[in-house]
C-alpha cells in the first residue's frame, strides 16, 4: 500500500480493526502524507503537451449484453461492504477486480493522465471519483457514456441529484456517495452548543479548530457564512473566503488543516472544533458518543464520488451492470449502512427503517427534508479558476 | 568471450567490481536527476500536461513564494541538528570508553527504535504531546506552558520531532569515531601534565570530528527535506520544504515548481555541505567518509 495515508496505516497497525470501525477514510491523501512520489514523477516525465479535447464524447452509448468476464472496479479505501461485491460475482457471473487505490483525486489522476491523453485504456472500468474530478475527466473527454439501458435502476437515483452542471443529464456519471460537510465538535470542550459557521471564527476555540484542506470544502463553506451562494460562485468571491481562512489562520485560530485526519485529533482532544465530513462522524460516533455533528444554520457544501467509466474501457456492459445493481435499493441499503455517507439511491432509507429503525433516524445518514434544502453542491469552475482557487488556498496551508 | 592477457584482466578487475554500484548511481540517481532538470523547466498545468519551455521562472517564483519554508527547514534541522550533538556526544562518549561490557547492548538500545516505522514512532509523539496529555499537564504545574498553552503544533514539538527521529544518526558516526582513539593518547597528554580537560579539548575532541561531521550531515541532510515531522506534529506555520514538495508533487501536480524546488534544496545543501567541510578542514570530510 504505497499510497496509503499515515493514520491509515497506523491505525491498520495499531488495531487492525479498520472494518469494525466502519469509518470511510476519505480524502486520505488530502491530509497531505504521502510516501512516495514515484508514480506521480513517472508522470512527469512525459511532458506531451496534452490537447484539450476538442471533439465532445458521444453522449450516448449502447453496449451489447455479453458475458460479465474479468472487470476491475476502483474505489476509495473503506468504500464499500464487500459482501454486495460477492454477491455480484455470484448472481452475474464473471469477476470483479475491485482495487481501493484511489487515495485522492488528483494523485489519481496524476497516475492515469498519460494514458488519458493518449487516447489508451486505463485498465479500469469503473472508477470513483468526487465532483470537481468528474468534470474534468467529462470536460476533456476521458469517459465513456452510460448506455441507460443498462441501467433501468438508475431512476431510483435521488431527484436533487439527478442534474449536475457539469453532467446535466448524468450521460457519463452516477453518484456512488455523498457527503456533506458540516462541524464536528465535542461539547465537552466547547462548553456550549454550536450550530454556525460562525464558530469556527470564535477567539474561544483559538488554536483547537481545524478546516479542510480542500478548498472546495472550507472555501465553500466559508462562503456560505458570507451569504454567497457556493454552488454558483465565482472566483473572485472564492478568494475572498481564502481571505478570510487565511487571517485566521495567520491569527493561530486555525490549528491545522486536513484531510479526514481530524478525526484522530478530535477524538484525543487536541482539536475542539472540526470542519468535518458528515460520514467520518458517523462512524467515529459508534466509539465517541460525546462527538456530535451538526448541519450549520448556513447550510453545507455536499460533494458527491460519481462512478464512471472511462473512455476505451474494456467492459463497459459489466461496469453498467453493477451501476444498476448498486441502484437495487436493497443493495443500496446494505451499502449505505456500511459506509454511513448519504447514499444517492430512493428506497434505501424506507428498507433501513425495517431493518434497522435507529440508523435510520440518524440524520448524518438520512437527513431531513429541512436539512437537505440546505446543502449546497460545489461549484463547477473552469480549469483556469479551478487553478487559482487551489493554489491560493495550497499558499494559505502553506504547503 | 574476450581474451584478454592476465594482466589485462587484472588490471580489469576493480572496475568491474564498480559496475554494479555505478549502474545503480546511474539508473536511480543520474538519470532520474536530469530527468528532473528537465520537468523543472517545463511549463503547462495539470490538467493538459507539460512541456519543456526553458522556463526558468518556476524558480524565482519557487524562490518568492516559498523562502519561508526554506530558511524555516533550514532553522529547524540546524537546531535539532545541535540538539542531537549535544544529546548524543555525552552518550556516545560513555560507551566507547566507560560502558564496558555493557558497550553493544547500548548501542543496541540506539538502533532498537528503528525496529518500527518512522511513521508509528513519530505518530506517538502526537500521542505524548497531546493537549491533554500528562506530559503538557506537567509542563503545566511546573509553568514551562501556560495554562492555555500547548506543546503539540509548535516549533518545539516539531523540531523536538525531528532530533528524536534522527539521533542515532548522530550517536553512530560518533561513537565509531570516539571509539577507534588510541588510548594511549590520552594518557600520554595526561603524562605531560595536561588536565582531564585540556586532554579532552586538544586529543578526545580533534580526533573526534570525522564522527561530529559525519554525524552532522548524516543528521541535517535527512532533517532539512523532512516533512513528516511537520506534518504530524505541527500546523501550517511549522511546514517545511519538504511539505511543499510533497504537495506539489502528489496534490497539486505542478511537477515544476516541485521539481525546481527539490533542485534548490538539493543545491542549499551542497553549498552548506562545502562551508561545513571548509570550517572543519577538507582532511575530515575524506576522514569522515572513512568513518
Amino acid at each position: 500500500m504505497p499510497n496509503e495515508d499515515i493514520d491509515g496505516i497506523v491505525e491498520r497497525m495499531l488495531d487492525g480493526s479498520e472494518h469494525s470501525r466502519r469509518q470511510f477514510i476519505r480524502h486520505l491523501a488530502a491530509a497531505g502524507l504521502l510516501v512516495g512520489p514515484g508514480s506521480a514523477f513517472l508522470a512527469a516525465c512525459g511532458g506531451v503537451k496534452g490537447e484539450k479535447a476538442s471533439t465532445q464524447v458521444s453522449t450516448t452509448a449502447t453496449h451489447a449484453k455479453t458475458s460479465i468476464g474479468n472487470w476491475t472496479f476502483s474505489n476509495w479505501p473503506l468504500y464499500i461492504d464487500k459482501s454486495v461485491l460477492k454477491s455480484f460475482d455470484k448472481k452475474f457471473g464473471g469477476h470483479v477486480k475491485y482495487v481501493e487505490d484511489i487515495n485522492d483525486n488528483f494523485e489519481f489522476f496524476g497516475k492515469v493522465r498519460q494514458q488519458l491523453q493518449a487516447d489508451k485504456p486505463i485498465g479500469r472500468d469503473i472508477v470513483v471519483l468526487t465532483d470537481y474530478m468528474a468534470a474534468r475527466w467529462v470536460r476533456d473527454g476521458y469517459v465513456t457514456a452510460i448506455d441507460k439501458n443498462n441501467v433501468p435502476n438508475a431512476k431510483n437515483l435521488v431527484p436533487e441529484l439527478a442534474n449536475i452542471q457539469y453532467d446535466p443529464k448524468r450521460n457519463f456519471t452516477l453518484p456512488w456517495q455523498s457527503g456533506a460537510i458540516g462541524i464536528g465538535y465535542d461539547p465537552r470542550k466547547t462548553g456550549r452548543k454550536l450550530n454556525s459557521i460562525q464558530d469556527f471564527f470564535d477567539p474561544k476555540f483559538k488554536g483547537r479548530v481545524s478546516f479542510l484542506q480542500e478548498p472546495y470544502d472550507s472555501a465553500g463553506m466559508v462562503m456560505l457564512l458570507q451569504g454567497v451562494d457556493a454552488t454558483h460562485a465565482n472566483i473572485d468571491q472564492i478568494n475572498k473566503a481564502i481571505d478570510k481562512i487565511e487571517q485566521a489562520q495567520k491569527a493561530g485560530q486555525i490549528r491545522r488543516f486536513t484531510g479526514n485526519d481530524y478525526t484522530t485529533d478530535l477524538t484525543k482532544g487536541n482539536l475542539w472544533v472540526a470542519m468535518a465530513y458528515s460520514g467520518d462522524i458517523a462512524g467515529l460516533q459508534a466509539d465517541n458518543p460525546n462527538l456530535e455533528f451538526v448541519y450549520p444554520k448556513e447550510g453545507s457544501m455536499i460533494f458527491t464520488d460519481n462512478m464512471m467509466i472511462p473512455a476505451k474501457a474494456a467492459h463497459p456492459y459489466a461496469a453498467e451492470t453493477m451501476m444498476n445493481y448498486v441502484y437495487d435499493p436493497k443493495v443500496a441499503a446494505k451499502l449505505a449502512a456500511y459506509i454511513y455517507y448519504l447514499s444517492p439511491v430512493q428506497g434505501a432509507e424506507e428498507i433501513i427503517q425495517k431493518t434497522d429503525p435507529k440508523l435510520a433516524a440518524n440524520p448524518l445518514l438520512f437527513p431531513t427534508e429541512e436539512i437537505r434544502k440546505g446543502f449546497h453542491p460545489y461549484p463547477t469552475l473552469s480549469p483556469a479558476d479551478e487553478r487559482e482557487m487551489e493554489e491560493r488556498m495550497a499558499q494559505v496551508t502553506g504547503a | 568471450m574476450l581474451r584478454l592477457s592476465l594482466r589485462r584482466r587484472r588490471q580489469l578487475l576493480p572496475y568491474l567490481f564498480l559496475v554494479p554500484g555505478l549502474l545503480w548511481l546511474i539508473i536511480f540517481f543520474l538519470i532520474p536527476l536530469l530527468n528532473q532538470a528537465y520537468v523543472s523547466l517545463q511549463s503547462g498545468d495539470s490538467e493538459l500536461g507539460y512541456s519543456f519551455t526553458w522556463n526558468f521562472s518556476t524558480y524565482s517564483d519557487a524562490i518568492s513564494n516559498y523562502h519561508e519554508q526554506f530558511l524555516r527547514s533550514l532553522r529547524f534541522a540546524g537546531i535539532a541538528t545541535i540538539i542531537d550533538l549535544i544529546i548524543a556526544f555525552p552518550l556516545a562518549y560513555f560507551i566507547a570508553f566507560k560502558a564496558g561490557r555493557w558497550r553493544n547492548f547500548m548501542l543496541l538500545l540506539i538502533v532498537l527504535p528503528f525496529f518500527t516505522s518512522y511513521l508509528v514512532r513519530t505518530v506517538s509523539w502526537q500521542l505524548i504531546l497531546s493537549d491533554n496529555g500528562w506530559v503538557v499537564s506537567r509542563f503545566r504545574d511546573v509553568g514551562l506552558v501556560s495554562e492555555n498553552g500547548r506543546l503539540l503544533a509548535t516549533d518545539t514539538a516539531v523540531i523536538a520531532g525531528i532530533a528524536y527521529n534522527f539521533l542515532p544518526f548522530m550517536a553512530l558516526p560518533l561513537y565509531v569515531s570516539l571509539e577507534k582513539i588510541d588510548r594511549r593518547l590520552i594518557e600520554a597528554a595526561t603524562d605531560l601534565y595536561a588536565s582531564r580537560v585540556t586532554a579532552f579539548r586538544k586529543v578526545t575532541l580533534p580526533l573526534a570530528l570525522p564522527g561530529i561531521f559525519a554525524g552532522s550531515l548524516l543528521t541535517f541532510i535527512p532533517a532539512v527535506g523532512d516533512f513528516i515531522n511537520a506534518a504530524l506534529l505541527g500546523t501550517p506555520n511549522q511546514f517545511m520544504i519538504g511539505n511543499v514538495i510533497q504537495s506539489k508533487f502528489l496534490n497539486i501536480l505542478d511537477y515544476p515548481a516541485a521539481a525546481a524546488l527539490s533542485f534548490m534544496l538539493m543545491g542549499v545543501i551542497l553549498v552548506g555541505i562545502a562551508i561545513y567541510a571548509r570550517l572543519l578542514g577538507t582532511r575530515s570530510l575524506t576522514e569522515a567518509a572513512a568513518a
